[in-house]
């Protein structure tokens, strides 16, 4: 068993966690709100033609923001704890950037990079490679071509963040990485827990 | 002789049981048929001697003396070894019992028994053992036996004794054979009083059985051993060393488990924990020995799991409830148990092992107070009591374990009405003085649940009052409750003014347990001497209570949006709760929240309302008519005479009579005015929920035969009945009649007043339309449905309710019959029964002339919807024939016969524009539709038509062909609830008549007829994505090649328009992703159409931003979701190898997916990529 980098970090809960707060109004839920989908429906009545809002509202076009990529990578399990990365706040809202920003994409084609900043949750942590790489490899599996995506370390929350950026930036490496069974195995049992 | 030798001979040889059967009843026949000669049976007996002697001679033992063969040299035995000799005479033996077994039991004679009995005794002395299970088998047929005599069961129980050790080595079937047989003697009665006329207390045969049995470890023998062991204690009066003995061997067991078997043999550990459990609570006999050893296994601590210290709790409890006598069999080790027990609440973890300890010292109390037919002295259970007291009382102040203290206390006071009458009063001042110096909020919070716990207590016990000793009853009539009447004053009050205005989310969890309290203490009821019971609180404390709950409630309209911006509403929501359990109570705190709450709403201006105060608006209604109608309010006194007089029906009464009055709230259609509708549909469904709930919704059904023509009274009375009701200008109980709050009646006259109430607001909105919203029509539809829907058929047809679905209950003449109107016909046609709607169909009537009207040419679409919906009713409910309007049954013939020439003419007629086609088109297929859904054979007529429009190369072809799926798409309106006729199987029927013939006639083949070809394929997809999978899985191969062809070629070059065309696309892929998930091998040989079909159809559902855009965006989208759902599912469903080719193209087309703009698709775009990634 190889020791343990830190073995009693701090956990969010998960409804602590930054989410897509719903435009729906807040949902009444006491003793009288039994009824409510009777009383107060979402599409007009005996209406065959038209959808309801709601249904617009969920496939309104929304570019892919931060909130996305969060959502993405939050869910990787910790190599070290049965918790996921937004847990234990390695991944943060704030340190996800895209460039250029949502509201100014001009095409489907144009490029887009992705800088995520990772905070391991001690600064001599020896995972921090491994957990980069899952990020990478998360965000390289479920991003369009046209994103580039830049993992690093996030300034001073590493003692070695300069060797990890290399690494983690460096193609071929990652590649080779990517090779080895052994960590193949662990970078799948990460993102186990990535729903879609 | 030789007849019995041969026999025994064949049994010993054969294997075949039914053989050996065979041969013992032969047996058992000759020996009947001899009357059980001595000879007989003495040469039945002999006829196992040839074995026994040789087996004796082999094992060197003594011969026996009277075998007439004995050591005769047989050939066959002698031919054998000795083992086999031995498992020969233990076959003979089995011979001889199974003889005995079939034998009848009158036959044999007391000495010829007893003999026997010696026979097979003697058996258990012989050293080889051969034969015991046989033995004790024929020993249990014997004692079965008529002549069989008291005094030989204990001869059986010495001789079997004699096996002494060798009992262990028996084989575990052996043994129990041996056990059944000791089981059926002890628990005779005869034989038992024979056993203790011969041992006495000092129960010898007992002392040899615990000898021979005490090692025992199969559970199958435990369980009967158990049993043996309990009978012995209960009934043999051991003496102490006896019982104590018996003690030692049986709680040597506990406590029991049993290891998990590859083979189940029936019994589980619970059964085995039972059966002990019963043994230490056979007898009080046992409670010197039982209690300290029961402790002393608890008191290990922590050494013990949680199982088994439920296990010991159980037990205890269990002997506390059986043992008899409890001076001197429970109340001497009362402090010892409640040592050891204390912990296991104060400081205990486990939920399981808390409420077996607290049911242990609630199962004391009660054995201390006596049972239903006899009292104990009263100073055991108070010594019980305070002894608990002692312990508990300082605990209360601590926070830690204020909540254990109390469920201790709780425990012990609330087990009895004795032990409650003496000490609540002690219990709620210790508390009360807790609460003038709580240490935490969550500290005030645990007292207060203590506090309402025991309220909640005392109403049980008054409640149940009845069930137990007549001088409970008594006690509680003379029970003092100047503590409960000062607890809202000093207790609930003080707290409750404290912290309501500022609450922190602690103060809020403590204002919620006054909350509850607050509503426990308005149904306390005080028993008076004549048995009756009236209010506790009097009726002043009630109204303020109900005042300080009305502030919460309606606090939210007065506020703004700043000043209430938190959207949680634990309290309010308590609150509602607590406030409506008070005015099912206190019924006149109803009339004071309802007249608060409309007094805020009417201060307020509604013609311009904030969303906050429509938000408000809608929770205080909602609250409302949750209050007061959500349950029926029981007839209580009270100390000062109500104002309201009672009747089950009032709150109702008052609830909707405040609706009507505040509507409207603005002249003009305000979202105000729809919050009004939607609260009085939702008193009536709470009160239909309550009457349902109290009387069952068939009891309506049962008596509702009445006559009654509600429609001729309601002319008579003014247009304010029910506000005149309410407000107390007319009586209720003249107008309704008095009726109890259990009478179903309640029932029928809820639906008389809301029925009023349905009549008034569809004159009102017929006559003046300007504040109606459309939603609060449909509202007020959809609740008159639900009102006529519970009306029976008479009721119905006496109210005339299909012609006022018309005239709107003979609404003054209006300005202009608004076609929305139409809603309101919908309401009342959805709820009526077909046999109350026959009078619509006479030769141009109604129905006729309203159906067969294609005058509005400009209708919108939303007009088309309701006509339709008119259509779709009118059409599925039509009954034609003898006495009914229609004697002819040719209306509904008529009136479609009607359309399909509409459909025919207009269907290729440039007269008709698009537009004006879809809408009547619309009300033309829900009005076949409803035929359809009775498969009406007026409906087949029209299938030759239905084909033909859809053939037209004019644009409405294809509008046409694309509305077919109507006729089997799913309706609220054709459910049974409704009163609608659905055959089973409608869609099978429609799609073999309409979908099944096409195929062929939609198959690609040339360019010839490419246009009807194309309008072909949509109709059927459009029918069979309607359509469950089983009905079209026979037509897999034609259906998937119109699927490709659809999707590779969604517009069918050109010949169809955009909107139909990707209104076909979607349903080609709605089937497919069907197919995938039923049939999906059907589809093997079409991957690669349906590959490069589903990538086409994301390709070109790709977003347009333009503005000449004839298809939704939402359409676009469901369009590429969908093709995506189908790729994704592919990887998964078919093996590798099929898909491999594809595998480069489809990832690079999903990969650029992952960026879609809709984030929904993005999600199916990601699922799918994953899938076909795994893909080597």
């Amino acid at each position: 068993m190889v020791e343990i980098q830190n073995a009693n970090p701090t956990v969010l809960d998960v409804s602590q966690l930054p989410s897509r707060s719903r435009k729906s109004a807040t949902v009444r839920s006491g003793p009288d709100s039994k009824c409510d989908s009777i009383l107060y429906p979402k599409r007009p009545w005996l209406s065959s033609t038209s959808s309801s809002s709601d249904e617009e509202d969920e496939y309104e076009e929304e570019p892919v923001d931060e909130q996305d990529i969060y959502d993405l990578i939050a869910t990787i399990s910790d190599p070290e704890h049965p918790t996921t990365l937004g847990q234990l706040s390695v991944v943060r809202l704030p340190d996800i950037h895209l460039a250029p920003p949502p509201t100014e994409r001009l095409g489907p084609n144009s490029l887009v990079t992705v800088a995520v900043e990772l905070t391991p949750t001690v600064n001599h942590c020896s995972l921090a490679t491994v957990i980069g790489l899952a990020v990478r490899c998360r965000l390289e599996q479920t991003l369009p071509p046209n994103y580039r995506v830049d993992v690093t370390m996030k300034d001073g929350s590493h003692a070695q963040d300069d060797q990890v950026n290399k690494q983690l930036g460096d193609k071929e490496r990652v590649a080779a990485a990517l090779e080895n069974d052994t960590l193949r195995k662990m970078l799948d049992d990460m993102l186990k827990t990535c729903s879609m | 002789m030789a007849q019995f030798k041969q026999w025994a001979l064949q049994y010993v040889l054969s294997d075949d049981q039914s053989a050996q059967l065979e041969i013992t009843q032969k047996a058992a026949k000759e020996i009947e048929n001899s009357r059980a000669s001595s000879t007989v049976v003495g040469n039945w007996a002999a006829s196992v001697h040839q074995w026994m002697a040789s087996a004796n001679s082999n094992d060197d033992d003594d011969q026996m003396d009277d075998g007439d063969d004995g050591g005769s040299g047989d050939i066959i035995s002698r031919a054998k070894g000795s083992a086999w000799l031995i498992a020969a005479l233990h076959l003979a033996l089995d011979f001889l019992a199974g003889t005995l077994e079939a034998l009848d039991r009158t036959v044999l004679r007391p000495d010829q028994v007893l003999r026997l009995i010696g026979f097979f005794g003697a058996m258990f002395s012989y050293d080889h053992k051969a034969g015991i299970t046989a033995s004790a088998k024929a020993l249990r047929q014997l004692y079965s036996m008529k002549s069989f005599k008291p005094d030989m069961g204990i001869k059986i129980f010495e001789d079997v004794c004699k096996i002494k050790e060798d009992f262990r080595l028996q084989t575990a079937i052996t043994r129990l054979e041996i056990y059944e047989l000791f089981l059926s003697l002890v628990q005779d009665p005869a034989v038992s009083s024979e056993l203790l006329h011969k041992y006495g207390a000092s129960c010898g045969f007992a002392v040899d059985l615990l000898q021979l049995c005490s090692n025992e470890r199969d559970p199958r023998n435990l369980m009967i051993w158990f049993k043996i062991i309990k009978i012995l204690l209960n009934e043999y009066s051991p003496s102490a060393e006896v019982t104590e003995e018996l003690f030692k061997i049986y709680s040597a067991y506990f406590p029991i488990s049993l290891r998990s078997s590859a083979t189940p043999i029936g019994i589980t550990a619970d059964d085995l924990k039972n059966v002990l459990r019963g043994c230490f609570s056979a007898h009080q006999r046992v409670a010197p020995f039982a209690f300290p050893f029961l402790m002393q296994k608890l008191d290990q601590g922590d050494a013990i799991k949680a199982a088994v210290k439920v296990d010991i709790l159980k037990t205890i409890q269990e002997c506390i409830e059986k043992y008899e006598n409890p001076q001197v069999s429970v109340v001497p080790y009362i402090e010892k148990i409640w040592a050891s027990l204390k912990y296991e609440v104060r400081n205990g973890e486990v939920k399981e092992t808390i409420d077996a300890t607290l049911e242990v010292l609630r199962a004391i109390a009660r054995k201390l107070d006596g049972s239903k037919t006899q009292k104990l002295d009263a100073s055991l259970l108070k010594d019980y009591i305070d002894l608990v007291f002692r312990d508990c009382r300082d605990d209360l102040s601590n926070p830690t374990y204020t909540k254990q203290a109390g469920l201790l206390l709780m425990t012990v006071i609330t087990a009895s009405v004795r032990g409650y009458v003496l000490y609540n009063a002690n219990f709620i001042e210790t508390i009360r003085q807790n609460l003038r110096q709580p240490k935490s909020p969550s500290h005030t919070r645990d007292l207060f649940l203590l506090l309402n716990s025991i309220l909640k207590t005392r109403i049980d016990l008054i409640k149940n009052r009845k069930d137990g000793h007549p001088d409970d009853e008594d006690q509680l009539k003379g029970e003092t409750t100047s503590h409960l009447d000062s607890l809202f004053n000093h207790v609930y009050l003080p707290v409750w003014t404290g912290k309501v205005n500022e609450p922190g989310s602690e103060e809020k969890d403590v204002l919620k347990q006054v909350a509850q309290g607050l509503a426990l203490l308005v149904r306390q009821r005080v028993l008076d001497q004549d048995g009756e019971t009236s209010l506790l609180c009097p009726a002043t404390v009630c109204s303020e209570i109900c005042s300080l709950f009305t502030v919460t409630l309606t606090r939210g309209l007065t506020l703004s949006s700043n000043d209430n911006p938190t959207h949680a509403t634990a309290l309010e929501d308590e609150v509602v709760l607590a406030l409506r359990t008070i005015v099912m109570n206190y019924t006149d705190g109803f009339t004071e929240f309802v007249g608060a709450a409309k007094a805020g709403i009417t201060k307020r201006d509604w013609s311009n309302p904030s969303s906050y105060s429509l938000g408000a608006l809608k929770d205080l209604l909602s609250r409302v008519v949750f209050i007061g109608c959500s349950e029926i309010p029981s007839k209580v006194k009270t100390d000062a005479p109500l104002r309201q007089p009672y009747s089950p029906l009032q709150h109702y009464i008052t609830s909707i009579a405040t609706l009507l009055d505040l509507f409207p709230l603005s002249p003009s259609p305000s979202t105000a005015n729809s919050h009004i509708l939607s609260s009085f549909h939702a008193s009536i469904l709470w009160f239909d929920d309550a009457c349902e709930a109290k009387f069952k919704k068939d009891t309506l059904a049962k008596y509702s035969t009445s006559e009654k023509n509600w429609d001729g009274e309601y002319i008579g009375l003014p247009e304010d009945w029910v506000q005149q009701l309410a407000r107390g200008d007319l009586s209720i109980d003249e107008a309704i009649g008095a009726l109890e709050e259990n009478e179903p009646e309640v029932y029928r006259q809820y639906l008389r007043l809301s029925l009023f109430a349905v009549r008034h607001l569809y004159r009102s909105a017929a006559e003046r339309l300007a504040p109606w919203p459309e939603e609060a029509l449909a509202q007020l539809a959809q609740t008159a449905a639900l009102v006529v829907r519970s009306l029976d058929d008479k009721l119905q047809t006496s109210c005339n309710l299909a012609h006022h679905a018309f005239d709107y209950f003979d609404a003054p003449e209006s300005t202009s019959k608004d076609p929305v109107l139409g809603l309101l016909t919908v309401g009342i046609l959805q709820g009526l029964r077909p046999g109350a709607m026959t009078g619509l169909y006479k030769p141009q009537g109604v129905a006729e002339r309203f159906l067969c009207n294609t005058s509005e040419l400009g209708l919108s679409s939303r007009i088309s919807d309701i006509r339709a919906a008119i259509g779709i009713i009118l059409s599925n409910k039509y009954k034609g024939g003898a006495n009914t309007g229609d004697p002819e049954s040719s209306t509904l013939t008529r009136i479609l016969r009607f359309w399909s020439d509409w459909i025919k003419s207009s269907v290729a007629s440039s007269e008709v524009n698009p537009d004006t086609f879809r809408a009547l088109n619309n009300v033309a297929m829900h009005m076949i539709a409803g035929a359809v859904a009775r498969q009406d054979r007026a409906a087949v007529e029209l299938i030759s038509i239905l084909h033909e429009a859809a053939a037209s190369s004019h644009i409405n072809g294809e509008i046409f062909a694309r509305s077919v799926g109507i006729l089997v798409q799913p309706n609220e309106l054709l459910t049974s609830e409704n009163h609608a006729v659905v055959k089973r199987f409608y869609k099978q029927w429609a799609y073999g008549q309409l979908a099944k013939p096409l195929y062929e006639l939609a198959r690609p083949s040339g360019e010839d007829n490419a246009e009807s070809r194309a309008r072909y394929s949509v109709m059927i997809l459009s029918i069979v994505r309607n359509c469950p999978f089983t009905v079209y899985q026979d037509d897999l191969e034609p259906l998937i090649r119109l699927l490709v062809t659809a999707l590779s070629n969604s517009s069918a070059g050109g010949k169809l328009s955009e909107e139909v065309a990707y209104s076909q696309a979607i349903s080609a892929l709605e089937i497919l992703v069907e197919i995938l998930a039923n049939e999906a091998d059907a589809l093997k040989g079409y991957l690669r159409e349906i590959i490069g079909g589903a990538t086409k159809a994301y390709q070109e559902s790709a977003p347009k931003h333009t503005l000449t855009e004839t298809v939704k965006p939402v359409t676009r989208t469901v369009c590429r979701k969908l093709a995506l759902q189908v790729l994704g599912v592919l990887p998964k469903t078919f093996e590798e190898r099929y898909i491999l080719t594809y595998v480069p193209q489809t990832q690079r087309m999903l990969a650029l997916a992952c960026g879609d703009p809709v984030r929904r698709v993005r999600e199916a775009a990601r699922l799918a990529r994953a899938n076909w990634t795994s893909v080597a």
